[in-house]
């Protein structure tokens, strides 16, 4: 049997289809092993098509983003997210995929990935990116032979019905588009059920060759040396009637079942769940605590941005404070990925709740912050361009439990283009220079897949990494260091986290503790974090560290030691401290 | 060895000299007559000895008031506790017990066990069992007690002028707690005793809830923030608006909403425990009264007042007519926004210690609800007052009083969740409201002049408009 390139191009002796195998590809070397790596990275979320285009085609490729890894390197960069890069007629942002083992062209090419994560991994990089197990596009030779022939190999690859009636209790997500989870199929004559949009069929995973396909997906990238999925909209892959069909417990049994392919054959790699869902309900995914969890190794925290936003604009720690006192403790192996913008933004869907109507309440009643709800905005707009808040955001995010993901551009406080709509307006060009295209492509400008920020403030040619890099007080120098410093401290990354008692409700202090073990020297960081624009005092109980020597970790200095009172300390608007606690026998001057 | 009660007569004059300094001291300004230790109990033998004190203080008063003290006897006192000396005695220094954590571990200690020492019972609440080890510190800036903090976990609330008779605050603590409200910290113990034969409170242990801001501090963050807006968009060009407070960035009323929630449930919570009657035959009479007897003692020291007196006797005595029931029940007495705390998972209520200004029966006396709801209406004109008022293009007065009137129908239309509205009671919260101003004029006029404009536009504004 020849190679194929793409799934479909032949058809077995059994009609199944004949799909690109992992061994017609050169496989990247894999990188380091160091199996709780997500624990302590800085994620980046980057699109492929916004990076930069190499061939001058107005469209950012993967070989593009290859070619600028050594500016990643130099960021700080442990891993890199990228949104679907898969065959996709790309009605949903990729996200409706037509052939999970074959690029999108204008990206490039399977033999293109597999350079991208070997050149990634030289540098120490990762790689993760999304993959969607619940559905797949209608394009997809699969739901095109189960509609050809319902007795075929594919005919139970969906879920077919003759009614529509099935699944009363789920409710339909997209809400503005679709009028029902199942759509006919005059072809087959029988109605198919989907989740999302109508031109995303669900798959069966009844069908126990469901199942097996989708490992066999997951083993296809993992043997060309991925280093991990973030699986989008876990919680749908099963249904059952007389529930909603989400989180059922046959949908973790199968998350199981992934985990244990990942770590039997590929330790390292990790599993990143997408369920837009409360903190106490998402821990699910992150399965058994017993044994470290068995599930996926991360999920997304998706209460905890908001609440920042909050936060800062009622100049009160208390929404960032409450959220995490409800957030439940998580399995050992596992981690949060938290984030300030990504390609998907805050929707209420989660917060309706009944229990949980604090942000409905608040977002809705304040006409600024019900405005962020829906349209995709970039962290300096949202900000006003505010140096102080972005670094006290940025300070936020890097020091808050969980893992970073920073969003492309936002590291150089890039603008976004709201006359695009809301999905454009954040995933216009990556702005490299102050030249033609923004140093992206050097292609017809008009060709470009979206137009470079041309405003005043937000303009490539005021904000561009190569001006950026040059000043030492930039944006991005200053993100830099700080992503520097976090990579140096394992209780940013590994540490406990608990408040500290503040008096002060503007005033956000938490304390990060990692006990060390055989490889790493224990770790305190203590973050103090003012959520209003005015100076503020804080007078924190420290006095269990008392004799304790706090050192800023951005330039050294070292404060007076902590005593058995309070511990004073003043900050500027909008101003933040991480300071190490030094214990006493080393916290004298040598 | 000297006994205890031997030890504290021995250094009554040192005690005199010291107690001026005490945060907690009531008798701050007038001369100490002669200081009589009433009791005082052997804590603790060995080196550090810890002695428990009652002390009568004469300043000419009657009855003359009774605190408690914890004293330290040490043959050395570290430098540390230096602050903490309070005479020298017998080769031995004697000192504030309260700053010792050596010291301060034997009240959990003694707690934790359950033991009665000479009278003193020391005791935890049914079901509770606590952690001896934990050290505690002092909390700083408290006004009329000490309270400790075990280890971030506990805190003690140690009375310091001794009423007689047992503690409304532990009262209705427990009452609350046997109820299962949410809105309070936990009790979890107590130190209770007799002085010449009267029951009495000495402490209330209860769960440190970490991490709280009070309802002032948070208030008056987002009065801040609305100001500075104010005074922001003032160079803008165009016509001068007025800032709203609702699209302020600080805006409040959802907390404030959440703690009139809070403050109803505890309402509801305490009638549920310890009940509630309808106001007897001739109440609403004797309330107009006391509210006239206050007017007239404050009227005879600020003359500014004469100007409302005659709406204010109006307003109070339209509570003598008042139809319809009128319930009352225990209530916390001295609610504003320092007694509520803002916790990761809600409002919480503190120091219910009824009003500061009755004796006992009146602290414990069953009043309408709509006392406490007066009381945190005022407080609401307060935060919004306490920063001086710049005089700009706008007049941030009226941006204040804005934040006022969202802050107050939030808190009512929280409380309305659970109990019936305020507002349309509006005569007898109104003569509530008016009552506790009449308070506040006679209090800012002895403490602080400068703030009396407050209560007084306050009485204006109130006495102004319909009900």
């Amino acid at each position: 049997m020849d190679p194929v390139q793409h799934t479909g191009d032949a058809v077995l002796p059994d009609g199944t289809l004949a799909e690109p195998q992992a061994e017609d590809f050169r496989h990247a070397k894999a990188a380091p092993i160091d199996p709780y790596w997500y624990k302590h990275a800085v994620f980046y979320e980057v699109l492929v098509r916004a990076f930069y285009d190499h061939d001058g085609n107005g469209t950012g490729d993967l070989i593009g983003l290859t070619q600028k890894l050594d500016y990643l390197e130099w960021l700080g960069i442990d891993c890199l997210w990228l949104p679907p890069f898969y065959a996709s007629p790309l009605r949903d942002g990729g996200y409706d995929i037509s052939d999970f083992r074959s690029v999108l062209p204008e990206f490039g090419t399977v033999e293109d990935f597999v350079v991208l994560l070997d050149e990634a991994h030289k540098r120490g990089i990762r790689v993760i990116t999304d993959l969607v197990m619940n559905h797949t596009s209608d394009q997809h030779p699969w739901f095109q032979e189960s509609r050809r022939d319902r007795d075929g190999p594919y005919g139970d690859f969906y879920v077919w019905s003759d009614k529509d009636t099935g699944y009363a209790d789920a409710r339909i997500i997209f809400v503005d588009t679709e009028t029902s989870n199942w759509t006919y199929d005059p072809m087959r004559g029988q109605f198919y059920w989907h989740r999302f949009f109508s031109h995303q069929p669900d798959l069966n995973y009844e069908n126990p060759a469901v199942g097996e396909a989708m490992l066999d997906v997951l083993r296809f990238w993992l043997d060309l040396g991925i280093d991990g999925f973030r699986l989008d909209a876990v919680p749908y892959l099963f249904e059952e009637e007389g529930t909603n069909c989400e989180n059922l417990p046959r949908t973790h049994e199968f998350i199981k079942r992934c985990r244990k392919v990942v770590d039997q054959a590929y330790p390292g790699r990790v599993l990143l769940a997408e369920a837009n869902q409360w903190p106490a309900d998402v821990v699910a995914y992150f399965g058994d605590p017993a044994v470290g969890g068995d599930e996926c190794h991360m999920a997304f925290h998706f209460p905890l941005m908001p609440r920042i936003f909050m936060a800062v604009r009622r100049e009160s720690r208390f929404p960032i404070s409450e959220i995490l006192a409800q957030t439940p403790p998580i399995p050992s192996g596992a981690q949060w990925g938290i984030f300030l913008r990504n390609h998907d933004e805050l929707t209420l869907e989660m917060v309706t709740d009944e229990e949980r109507d604090y942000m409905y309440q608040e977002y809705v009643s304040d006409p600024r912050m019900r405005a962020n709800i829906g349209i995709r905005r970039r962290l300096a707009p949202l900000l006003d361009n505010d140096r102080n808040q972005l670094e006290l955001f940025t300070a936020l995010l890097l020091s808050l439990p969980g893992s970073p993901v920073l969003y492309y551009g936002d590291e150089i406080g890039m603008g976004d283009n709201i006359w695009l709509g809301d999905r454009d307006g954040v995933r216009t060009p990556m702005q490299w220079t102050p030249d033609r295209n923004a140093g992206f492509s050097t292609c017809d400008p008009g060709r470009l897949y979206l137009p470079v920020i041309m405003d005043s403030v937000y303009g490539y040619q005021a904000v561009n990494v190569e001006a950026q890099m040059r000043s030492p007080q930039s944006l991005l120098n200053w993100s830099r260091r700080m992503i520097h410093v976090r990579r140096e401290h394992p209780a940013f990354g590994l540490g406990d986290f608990a408040e500290l008692d503040s008096s002060n409700p503007s005033v956000l202090a938490y304390r990060r503790h990692y006990a060390g073990d055989q490889h790493t020297e224990k770790d305190l960081v203590i973050c103090v974090n003012n959520m209003s624009r005015f100076p503020q005092p804080v007078e924190l109980d420290l006095s269990e560290h008392a004799g304790h020597v706090p050192v800023e970790l951005t330039g050294g200095v070292r404060f007076p030691p902590v005593g058995e009172l309070p511990y004073l300390l003043t900050l500027p608007g909008h101003g933040f401290y991480w300071f190490q606690l030094v214990p006493p026998e080393t916290g004298r001057d040598p | 060895m000297i006994s205890a009660i031997d030890l504290v007569a021995e250094i009554a004059g040192a005690l005199a000299a010291i107690l001026p300094e005490q945060r907690w001291f009531a008798g701050k300004g007038r001369p100490i007559r002669a200081l009589t230790p009433l009791r005082a109990t052997e804590l603790r033998r060995d080196e550090p000895r810890l002695i428990h004190a009652v002390i009568e203080v004469d300043q000419g008063g009657q009855p003359p008031d009774r605190y408690q003290v914890l004293l330290g006897v040490r043959s050395e006192l570290p430098d540390n506790l230096g602050h903490a000396w309070v005479a020298a005695c017998a080769d031995h220094a004697v000192y504030q017990a309260v700053h010792d954590p050596e010291l301060t571990a034997v009240l959990l200690e003694l707690m934790a066990q359950g033991t009665d020492v000479d009278g003193l019972r020391f005791t935890t609440e049914p079901g509770v069992t606590l952690d001896p080890e934990l050290r505690s510190r002092p909390v700083g800036a408290e006004q009329s007690n000490t309270s400790l903090v075990y280890g971030q976990t506990y805190i003690l609330k140690l009375f310091r002028r001794l009423a007689a008779g047992p503690s409304p605050d532990l009262e209705l603590h427990r009452a609350l707690a046997s109820v299962g409200c949410k809105h309070i910290a936990t009790p979890l113990g107590s130190i209770e005793g007799e002085v010449s034969s009267t029951p009495v409170t000495f402490g209330m242990l209860t769960e440190y809830l970490r991490s709280t801001a009070d309802g002032w501090a948070m208030a008056t963050a987002s009065v801040r923030d609305l100001l500075a807006q104010d005074l922001l968009t003032e160079g803008r060009v165009g016509p001068a608006e007025q800032v709203d407070p609702a699209d302020a960035g600080g805006d409040f009323a959802s907390e404030a909403q959440r703690l009139g929630h809070a403050v109803a449930c505890v309402h509801a919570d305490l009638a549920t425990a310890l009940g509630s009657i309808p106001a007897p035959d001739g109440y609403l009479d004797r309330l107009a009264g006391s509210m006239h007897r206050r007017l007239d003692r404050v009227l005879s020291r600020v003359p500014q007042l004469g100007a409302h007196a005659e709406a204010l006797r109006d307003a109070f005595d339209a509570v003598r007519d008042l139809a319809g029931p009128v319930l009352l029940q225990r209530v916390h007495g001295d609610l504003h926004l320092g007694q509520v705390l803002r916790s990761v998972s809600g409002w919480v209520l503190i120091d219910f210690e009824g009003e500061p200004m009755a004796g006992l029966p009146g602290r414990s006396a069953p009043a309408s609800p709509l006392r406490d709801v007066a009381g945190m209406l005022r407080s609401f004109d307060y935060a919004a007052h306490h920063l001086p008022l710049g005089e700009g293009e706008h007049d941030q007065h009226a941006v204040a009083l804005a934040w006022v009137t969202r802050n107050q129908n939030a808190f009512c239309d929280g409380y309305a969740q659970v109990a019936s509205d305020p507002r349309p009671q509006g005569i007898l919260l109104r003569a509530f409201e008016l009552d506790k101003a009449v308070y506040e004029v006679g209090y800012e006029d002895s403490n602080r002049p400068h703030w009396l404009p407050i209560p007084l536009a306050a009485i204006e504004r109130l006495t102004t408009t319909r009900v």
